[in-house]
């Protein structure tokens, strides 16, 4: 009959491939994960257009502003009056001007030439757009002087 | 002389516990984070100060093009125009808003290529109008998408003053 020895050492794992793969895991996380998108607000439905590319050469300066709906869990809006989404705060478009005031202040307080500072508008497809003019007007009120603005929209693939 | 005995060297065992508990975190961290959402571009528009007054000064030699925009009651578009030239209201009259841009800036080719580049577009809304369809009328004038390659027909974009809102 045979035994086996008492000194058995307990087997070994190879943990390497265990650790490629989660490494690989990590990066493309990393690689996909937008953090320059936080600031967009959920709430917010863009208008759609095939031609709405990221700018060629990345902003230096540019703040962004979300204007849109309160909306339910399925999209539907419950509240006809549109606001600018801070985070967890909201403000109605006649409350926002002291908001761009500050903003203003700020770039001046900084040194930054305002004509260089973007205000992208991120506004609500169904927003009308009277509304988003009179934003871009505020923009350029004197005290304020913003002047340069780009709307955002989200990427169509159609072609014409 | 003195030899250290090879023979019975151990192996150093490294403890993978704690690396495998941080990069398992990373991982949920990253998941967690993960937001999936459609790529967003932007259109730049030029409002310099003092635009929204029609008299604005601009380096365009020409009188922008002009694209009108009604609403209908329910803020849905009711009609479109181009330069006076009705386009209708549908979907397609943004496709022939994009062909009218097209051949009104071949036309603005036989003066200078410069003068293109000088072009204005001046978008004249209601105010009720959805705001998508400004998009889409931006989108027609500013180009178009041939074989995933775009193709830039205006890039100086601006608002008329704005019209008063429909009791």
């Amino acid at each position: 009959m045979k035994f086996k020895p008492a000194n058995v050492t307990p087997p070994e794992l190879d943990m390497t491939p265990m650790i490629d793969v989660v490494f690989q895991l990590i990066t493309f996380f990393m690689l996909i994960n937008k953090f320059e998108q936080a600031e967009a607000d959920e709430r917010v439905v863009l208008p759609k257009d095939q031609l709405a590319a990221p700018p060629a050469v990345h902003r230096q300066h540019s703040f962004l502003l979300n204007f849109g709906y309160l909306r339910d869990q399925k999209g539907v809006i419950i509240d006809p009056k549109p606001y600018f989404f801070f985070g967890d705060e909201r403000a109605e478009l006649a409350s926002v001007r002291a908001r761009l005031r500050q903003e203003s202040q700020y770039y001046k307080t900084t040194g930054t030439d305002l004509a260089e500072i973007t205000v992208e508008i991120r506004a609500d497809a169904d927003i009308p757009t009277g509304l988003v003019q009179e934003l871009i007007q505020m923009c350029q009120e004197e005290g304020i002087a913003f002047q340069r603005f780009a709307l955002k929209a989200t990427q169509k693939a159609t072609e014409y | 002389m003195k030899f250290r005995n090879r023979s019975n060297l151990t192996k150093i065992q490294l403890d993978m516990t704690p690396m495998i508990d941080v990069v398992f975190q990373l991982i949920i961290f990253f998941m967690c984070t993960l937001k999936v959402s459609e790529p967003e571009g932007d259109f730049e528009i030029s409002m310099p100060l003092g635009a929204p007054s029609a008299s604005a000064v601009s380096d365009a030699e020409l009188p922008p093009f002009k694209v009108r925009l009604q609403a209908g009651a329910d803020g849905r578009l009711a009609s479109l125009t181009f330069n006076g030239t009705d386009l209708g209201s549908g979907e397609s009259a943004f496709a022939e808003l994009n062909a009218e841009v097209l051949r009104a800036v071949n036309a603005l080719g036989a003066i200078g290529k410069e003068q293109q580049e000088k072009q204005e577009v001046e978008i004249d809304p209601d105010f009720n109008l959805n705001y998508r369809y400004i998009i889409n009328a931006i989108g027609a004038c500013s180009g178009r998408m041939r074989n995933g390659v775009t193709v830039r027909y205006i890039s100086k974009i601006k608002f008329a003053p704005i019209r008063q809102q429909s009791p």
